[in-house]
């Protein structure tokens, strides 16, 4: 063994020194190994991985029927960059899809993901795996169906294609829906069809425009039905106009006219209560005041008692009536009963916004007292009428249930004016007005309302009318309050050419009301209240 | 019979060479071709068409011939040594000349009856010439500056026809084998030191005639996240298929990344992140461990060498191969900017499995045949 020569050493150093690069360098890779293996995922927007939304909480009526309800349903996309030939596939998707145009755009884009058609059916679905293009993905998507279709659709509401609630409950309980709770209103379907049978049958009789209507539970304030016609298919309410959107029960304010002598007629009676019943009002000439002419509808050209007022429905009476009330206290009456302002309670937020003399001069006192100059809502009308025909007692109307919530009263008239304003209400079905509400054994009382739309060029147009009645039932103890509203009926030869409240919504009141007796099973009684 | 017995006589028999070839290397290089094969399998979703079939075939035609190299005596590939750099030296030029451009750069030259890529073949005929060279230098000799300009020659053309073509990775890959033959046959280290700095000195020329692409590729490696779905995304998504097969990976044929395509060029260069993202931080870690084995194989082969030219030849080759596995690893981790450098034997093409092959063929040969004086 020779000692290693320079040369040798210098190799051998050369040689570790390689060894040791070596080593290092398998060392950096396997950190580095580790380090990208232990890396999380980092968040990359991907068309395959996006979120599902959850299900979303069904809408039930007071006795559990869905009203909307979530189904598991599925949706189409595309992923471009997969589609071989976009102009064959774009034809055979336009014989599934004939309404959906030219999808040959969508499926040239330079994109991962482009929708081609939401909710599809079965059958479409079918046809779509048959192409057999492999570009052309489903994604399970759950879809909003109402089987109960347009009923109470302005109630319910509708939401977009994503299941965002747009309008009525979906929307004012998005979130509460949205986070897979069911949501159960104080609506009776079964109540629900009657009223807007009864709404619909009126329309068509009278050949009129749209109409609404509300079922209250005085007790309670509960919203047993609400409707506004015409209607749409929640389901499709893009598709629908939006007249038919339109939700003409709490959005909507009319002049409902001489339903306002319910108010007056109850603002008197709490002024005045030893005169009361006994005050005397001259309605033989048309009342001046200023430039205006205040006539009435059915001219009786006599002095009349209060009741006869009400029962025949005197402008001039209720005018004298007002101002022997006064503005400020009339006012303060109306404001009371929630006349003034948008319903503050209601959960919706499809509200109209009264419109009330401004100013409000000693005219509007005696134009008010029958209804002219001031409009409202028809839910905001039945909701003040529910507690003058009622207990005496203003109850915010509700919309959704609220188990062993307490339900805010607020006494806004005296009982004994209440009890009062029930009797006169009966009289003008028993003989004013409102002769066609009567059922026998229901002993419905009421106020018919007729009044003429404002004019294109200010004024009003005596050819376009709001006809409408509000009634209780039964009178001598009320449970239930009803209003029909009908805009723009045209009289008929059945009805002698008319289409005021007597002849169009009182009727249709007397056959809601005997819906309501079989659907809730109210036994008839007598006038006094003994079964008959 | 005892080893020693080769040192006693000139010629062994062919037996006796067969009995010294190193069968645990060609285990070691049969597993790692072996892992291509799934991979590849993987890469095609299952499917053995088109990749792993044709790898397999290839391996199945190159290791016999990997074991006839090693037997062929040492001295017929001194001989061959030159004729062989200069032969490959004029591939190269024909590519520039006639080549088929495939992916926007010129490295395949069509011979016919199969398309080869001389700059993979240059990895080893540069290591065989080299080695030839400096074979029984003296040590003096070695560190006078005219004696060396003819390897830094031989090494710096092919280098300039790579970088042409262009081609970073393998021109890296040459130029740091060749240097590392330089290093090991004894070169003076003030010529490491001067290329180093001539080095840093041509970045900025060199930045100037970069392609953009390869400019892109630089500075996406400096900012992965700049442009991730453009220049970054190559390495942003190979990051992604390491990092989501986490320690254990997501199982054979189960790599979301690949078999989505969204892991480019999976089964060529990066077929290493194909491989960690379904076989986890313990595929990737037993992977390079066994590249690691191969190369200790190769460094004890090559330090049991008594000639020169078989030492240099084997320590050169196996640093070749060495390199290989870094670049690309390093490139697909995100530690180097991304080059285009195949994973040896895992990687889909011929001519990378052949000059990898034919690399190792040497190396045994320089051990069976470590006894001998040529």
């Amino acid at each position: 063994m020779h000692r290693p020569s320079d040369t040798l050493r210098q190799a051998q150093g050369r040689t570790a020194l390689l060894r040791m690069g070596f080593a290092l360098m398998f060392l950096i890779l396997a950190l580095r190994a580790g380090e990208v293996a232990s890396w999380p995922p980092p968040p990359q927007p991907h068309p395959y991985e996006e979120p599902q939304r959850p299900r979303r909480g069904n809408i039930v009526d007071a006795r559990g029927a869905l009203l909307a309800t979530d189904i598991a349903g599925q949706s189409l996309y595309a992923d471009p960059h997969l589609i071989a030939e976009p102009d064959t596939t774009a034809q055979a998707l336009a014989r599934i899809f004939p309404n959906a145009g030219d999808m040959t755009q969508k499926l040239r884009q330079d994109a991962r993901f482009v929708w081609l058609a939401r909710h599809i059916s079965p059958a479409q679905a079918r046809a779509v795996l048959e192409i057999g293009e492999p570009g052309l993905v489903f994604r399970a998507e759950p879809e909003r169906v109402y089987p109960q279709g347009p009923l109470a659709a302005h109630l319910i509401g509708h939401t977009d294609v994503d299941g965002r609630g747009l309008a009525g409950v979906e929307r004012a309980f998005d979130g509460a829906l949205a986070a897979g709770q069911d949501v159960r209103l104080t609506i009776d379907i079964r109540l629900q069809h009657a009223l807007e049978r009864e709404i619909g049958a009126a329309m068509e009789t009278f050949s009129a425009k749209a109409g609404a209507g509300a079922i209250l539970e005085i007790a309670t304030g509960r919203v047993l039905a609400g409707a506004s016609l015409p209607d749409f298919d929640p389901a499709r309410a893009g598709a629908a106009s939006a007249d038919r959107r339109f939700n003409r029960l709490t959005l909507g304010v009319y002049e409902l006219g001489s339903l306002f002598k319910v108010f007056s007629t109850a603002a008197f009676l709490e002024a005045y209560p030893k005169e009361g019943l006994a005050a005397r009002f001259d309605t033989r000439e048309p009342l001046r005041s200023g430039r205006f002419v205040i006539r009435d509808y059915h001219p009786e050209e006599r002095i009349l008692t209060t009741a006869e007022v009400f029962e025949h429905s005197s402008n001039i009476g209720a005018a004298l009536m007002a101002e022997r009330v006064g503005t400020e206290r009339l006012k303060a009456f109306y404001a009371a009963l929630g006349l003034l302002e948008p319903m503050p309670a209601w959960p919706l937020s499809e509200v109209g916004r009264p419109l009330v003399p401004r100013p409000w001069r000693d005219i509007s006192t005696l134009t008010v007292s029958y209804g002219h100059g001031i409009a409202v809502s028809p839910l905001q009308l039945a909701t003040a009428a529910a507690a003058v025909l009622g207990d005496g007692r203003l109850r915010a109307p509700k919309i959704v249930e609220e188990i062993g919530a307490p339900v805010a009263a607020r006494q806004v008239l005296s009982t004994a004016t209440a009890q009062t304003m029930h009797t006169l209400a009966r009289l003008v079905v028993t003989g004013g007005t409102a002769k066609e509400a009567d059922v026998l054994g229901y002993a419905i009382g009421g106020k018919t309302g007729t009044a003429e739309k404002p004019g294109a060029t200010g004024g009003y147009d005596s050819t376009r009318i709001i006809s409408s009645f509000v009634g209780v039932f039964p009178a001598h103890a009320p449970r239930y309050l009803i209003l029909i509203m009908v805009d723009e009926p045209k009289g008929t030869k059945a009805s002698y050419g008319y289409a005021t409240g007597g002849w169009v919504a009182a009727p249709a009141v007397a056959r809601l009301v005997q819906s309501m007796a079989h659907i809730l099973m109210i036994p008839p009684i007598g006038e006094s209240g003994n079964n008959v | 019979m005892h080893p020693s017995a080769l040192y006693s006589r000139a010629a062994p028999t062919w037996r006796e060479k067969l009995a010294e070839v190193n069968w645990g290397l060609i285990l070691l290089i049969s597993c790692l071709a072996s892992a291509g094969f799934a991979a590849l399998t993987a890469a095609a979703g299952g499917s053995v068409d088109p990749w792993a079939g044709r790898q397999a075939a290839r391996f199945a035609v190159f290791l016999p011939a990997m074991v006839a190299v090693a037997l062929i005596p040492l001295r017929v590939w001194y001989a061959l040594a030159w004729p062989a750099y200069f032969g490959t030296f004029a591939l190269l030029v024909a590519v520039e000349v006639m080549g088929h451009i495939g992916m926007g750069a010129q490295r395949w030259i069509n011979l016919g009856f199969v398309q080869v890529q001389p700059s993979e073949l240059m990895k080893v005929a540069l290591v065989l010439a080299l080695a030839r060279y400096f074979h029984g230098a003296p040590g003096e000799a070695v560190r006078s500056p005219v004696f060396l300009l003819p390897p830094i020659a031989a090494i710096a053309a092919p280098m300039a026809l790579v970088l042409v073509q262009p081609d970073l990775g393998t021109a890296a890959v040459l130029g740091l084998a060749g240097a590392a033959v330089l290093f090991l046959a004894g070169a003076p280290l003030w010529l490491f030191g001067g290329g180093l700095v001539a080095l840093a000195a041509a970045v900025p020329v060199a930045w100037h005639c970069l392609h953009d692409y390869q400019r892109a590729r630089v500075l996406t490696f400096l900012n992965p996240s700049a442009d991730p779905l453009g220049a970054g995304y190559h390495i942003t998504q190979s990051k992604i298929a390491i990092g989501s097969g986490g320690l254990w990976g997501k199982g054979f044929g189960e790599g979301t990344q690949a078999r989505l395509h969204f892991l480019p060029e999976q089964q060529t260069d990066f077929i290493f992140a194909l491989w960690a993202e379904e076989w986890g931080f313990a595929g990737g870690a037993g992977l390079l461990a066994l590249v690691g084995l191969i190369v200790v194989y190769g460094l004890w082969a090559a330090l049991s060498c008594r000639a020169g030219f078989a030492r240099l030849l084997a320590l050169g080759l196996t640093v070749n191969f060495a390199l290989y596995v870094f670049i690309n690893t390093g490139m697909v981790m995100g530690l180097l900017p991304v080059v285009g450098v195949p994973f040896p034997l895992m990687s889909y093409g011929g001519t990378s499995m052949l000059a990898v092959m034919g690399g190792f063929g040497l190396v045994m040969s320089a051990y069976v045949h470590r006894a001998g004086r040529l």
